[in-house]
């Protein structure tokens, strides 16, 4: 299998678990998704380091696995225990004009590349627009759902989407950048859960329907 | 290790070690550590600067650091900015202790977040590589979010939440330019971290894929946008500048423009570069108008004194992409100039409305009438402080406004160097009517007690010392300084 058939195959199924977290409103089925997601973005990188021989890659690609696929959502699944609401019940957009916009998002960004001309090492031709697709999707969640665990969500669903296009344009930035971008996500959990924990405890809830007071 | 890499380390390793231990330690024991280790990392980081912006570039560690006279600037920025949190911070921390808000814990951990804070902005101008740029900005926006979320109350923790989530999104976004910066270079330099070296790429900026770099450059003004507070991205940015406490928002205001500025100066190098530099001078003039023009009716219709200051925030980083925009000599110093000033004032202006809003108990500017006869030394600290923001001389921030708006002309954007002058002129008369209502009027309480001569010394490290440079800077430039300015400006005219 060639760096490009990785990149591709393992951009066809994180497209479709994006769509799927679209329409999904238990927090606990979304964790799930995410950690798979994650874990086809992890093989990505690892499957196009041993196909390369790009040992930076590998090592990025096994970190990836360890940190987003398993390290995430497993703290994500902690502070879902401690939280008192576990399914977004009204999220700004019905699931069902959610799956709309989701499909919309896959079309758009096919055609938002169409156009781009892209460098020689590029790997596939459905990896960016997949690619874009997630980062689309990752801020679709952001904007739509109330719960700071799924607001968690669509921020690493995001990542992952910033990864592929790493991964479709360049197969990864150099390990010490990986490293860094690995690093900060991880703070970012740790805020995260800090933070929900704070809101839980002030507010009563982790809805952030309960935090619009500052205005003006 | 050469002698400039030991600096780099002392200037990043102490703030973080010293941090750690600091949050180890309780009560003064935590003070005293923190406030020796951040001084060090900030000798060490002033050092640097001071080596940069006097010679040639700083390099070390196989051309990760590499500090030119525009990154030696922004570390001098930095490094003014974070004295002033530092002697501030023992005094707010004594406050919040005094009204027994202050966890056991709090202090400690405050501390750490303040070094790691100040050592990630530091750290952000040492590199030669654009992805660890983005590293060190976004992880100053993780820890920021814990620093503005500190009070843990209702209000604190929507900003800090707001600024997680906003934040990260938009700096994300100049990631996604910093991967499609590096594709284009890839594909002339072959996959090495020299591909995303900003002194790499802008040596190779003409033979960069015009089409990446026009997105790569979209995207990290969004990105670094964000995180300047330009509009329309800086919708986190008055809540958490609200919510912070003082010496936070002295950081936050002071030192984080000057980075955010910093960062898209560098994609601003190597667009003009790869494209010309109609396309990104064309995208911050525009950006900077707008912010001017979105940061004028909240300025004017203000209630609360920390919102304004935020604001006033915004409309700064507009001056600064503007300044950015116009290019040429006499913008680009008064751009240096006016991120200096602006620092020192911000700061100075962010701890005194702090105590202010301490002592008064809200940030309404309706509770906060006659603060002069109440808490004076404050008071006359935060309007000194105003006057000078507002541009009005004696104020280095005076001459680096005029030479600004002169330099858009010179360069040929006098229509939008107008507009700039005349929603400046309004944005300053609405900053100064609510700044006058916050010092005039008789107070409720009567003054406070006189503070004690240790109080004394930090207050005026604090709040007076970055006044008194900037009144001198606005009437006599030393010669050093003067070269140094000249220095980064030429950096920064680079652009064809």
């Amino acid at each position: 299998m060639t760096a490009a058939q990785i990149i591709e195959t393992c951009s066809v199924g994180i497209v479709a678990i994006g769509v799927l977290l679209v329409i999904t409103r238990s927090i606990s089925r979304s964790i799930w998704l995410l950690a798979a997601q994650s874990v086809l973005v992890g093989l990505a990188a690892l499957g196009v380091g041993l196909a390369e021989g790009e040992d930076h890659l590998v090592v990025g690609g096994l970190l990836a696995l360890g940190a987003k696929g398993v390290a995430v959502p497993v703290v994500l699944f902690v502070m879902l225990r401690t939280t008192p609401m576990r399914v977004e019940r009204s999220p700004y957009l019905h699931p069902y004009w959610g799956l709309l916009v989701a499909v919309l998002i896959v079309f758009a960004a096919q055609a938002a590349v169409a156009g781009v001309h892209l460098p020689a090492s590029v790997a596939g031709e459905r990896a960016l627009p997949a690619a874009i697709a997630e980062v689309l999707t990752g801020l679709l969640l952001v904007m739509t759902r109330r719960k700071a665990v799924s607001l968690l969500i669509g921020l690493f669903v995001f990542e992952n989407g910033l990864a592929i296009v790493a991964f479709a344009l360049t197969f990864g930035m150099p390990l010490v950048v990986e490293l860094g971008i690995l690093f900060d996500l991880l703070i970012a959990l740790g805020v995260g859960w800090i933070t929900t924990r704070r809101m839980i405890a002030v507010t009563g809830s982790a809805s952030t329907d309960e935090l619009r007071r500052l205005r003006g | 290790m050469t002698h400039t890499e030991l600096l780099v380390a002392i200037a990043l390793g102490v703030p973080v070690v010293g941090g750690l231990v600091a949050w180890m330690l309780r009560g003064r024991a935590s003070d005293l550590v923190a406030l020796a280790a951040g001084m060090v990392g900030l000798v060490a980081a002033g050092g640097l600067a001071v080596l940069a912006l006097t010679g040639e570039p700083v390099t070390g560690w196989m051309d990760l650091v590499r500090i030119d006279a525009l990154g030696g600037w922004t570390v001098l920025v930095v490094v003014v900015v974070g004295v002033i949190a530092l002697a501030a911070s023992v005094g707010f921390l004594d406050r919040t202790d005094a009204t027994g808000r202050l966890h056991t814990r709090d202090r400690g951990l405050y501390w750490m977040l303040l070094l790691w804070f100040i050592a990630g902005f530091a750290g952000v101008p040492m590199t030669d590589n654009l992805g660890l740029v983005w590293v060190g900005i976004e992880a100053t926006t993780l820890v920021g979010a814990l620093l503005i979320g500190f009070k843990r109350d209702r209000d604190a923790i929507e900003a800090a939440w707001k600024s997680l989530i906003l934040g990260s999104v938009g700096v994300g976004f100049a990631l996604l330019g910093t991967l499609l910066a590096y594709a284009s270079s890839v594909a002339v330099l072959g996959a090495t971290s020299d591909a995303l070296a900003w002194s790499r790429l802008l040596a190779i900026a003409p033979e960069l894929d015009p089409g990446l770099m026009r997105l790569a450059f979209v995207f990290a003004l969004v990105g670094y946008g964000t995180k300047a507070g330009l509009a329309p991205l800086h919708t986190w940015l008055p809540d958490a500048y609200s919510q912070a406490p003082g010496p936070v928002g002295a950081v936050l205001g002071g030192a984080k423009l000057a980075v955010a500025i910093y960062a898209l100066a560098r994609f601003h190098l190597i667009a003009s570069g790869a494209l010309g530099p109609a396309y990104s001078s064309g995208l911050l003039i525009a950006m900077g108008l707008l912010s001017l023009a979105v940061a004028l009716p909240f300025v004017v219709a203000q209630g609360d004194v920390k919102r304004l200051l935020a604001y006033s925030s915004v409309e700064h980083a507009g001056i600064a992409a503007l300044a950015l925009g116009f290019g040429g000599r006499i913008a680009l110093a008064g751009l240096a100039l006016h991120l200096l000033a602006h620092g020192l004032v911000k700061a100075s202006l962010f701890v005194s409305a702090g105590r202010l809003t301490d002592a008064a108990g809200s940030h309404r500017i309706g509770r906060l009438r006659g603060s002069l006869e109440r808490v004076p030394p404050d008071a006359r600290a935060f309007l000194a402080g105003s006057l000078q923001l507002s541009g009005l001389p004696p104020s280095a921030l005076f001459i680096s406004e005029v030479a600004i708006i002169l330099g858009g002309v010179a360069a040929g954007w006098g229509w939008a160097a107008g507009i700039a002058a005349l929603l400046l002129a309004v944005t300053v008369a609405g900053f100064l009517f609510h700044v006058v209502r916050v010092s005039t009027g008789s107070a409720a309480r009567r003054p406070d007690r006189t503070p004690g001569p240790r109080r004394r010394l930090r207050a005026g490290v604090a709040l007076v010392l970055p006044l008194l440079i900037v009144g001198v800077l606005g009437i006599w430039t030393p010669a050093p300084l003067d070269e140094a300015i000249a220095d980064v400006a030429a950096v920064l005219a680079v652009a064809p």
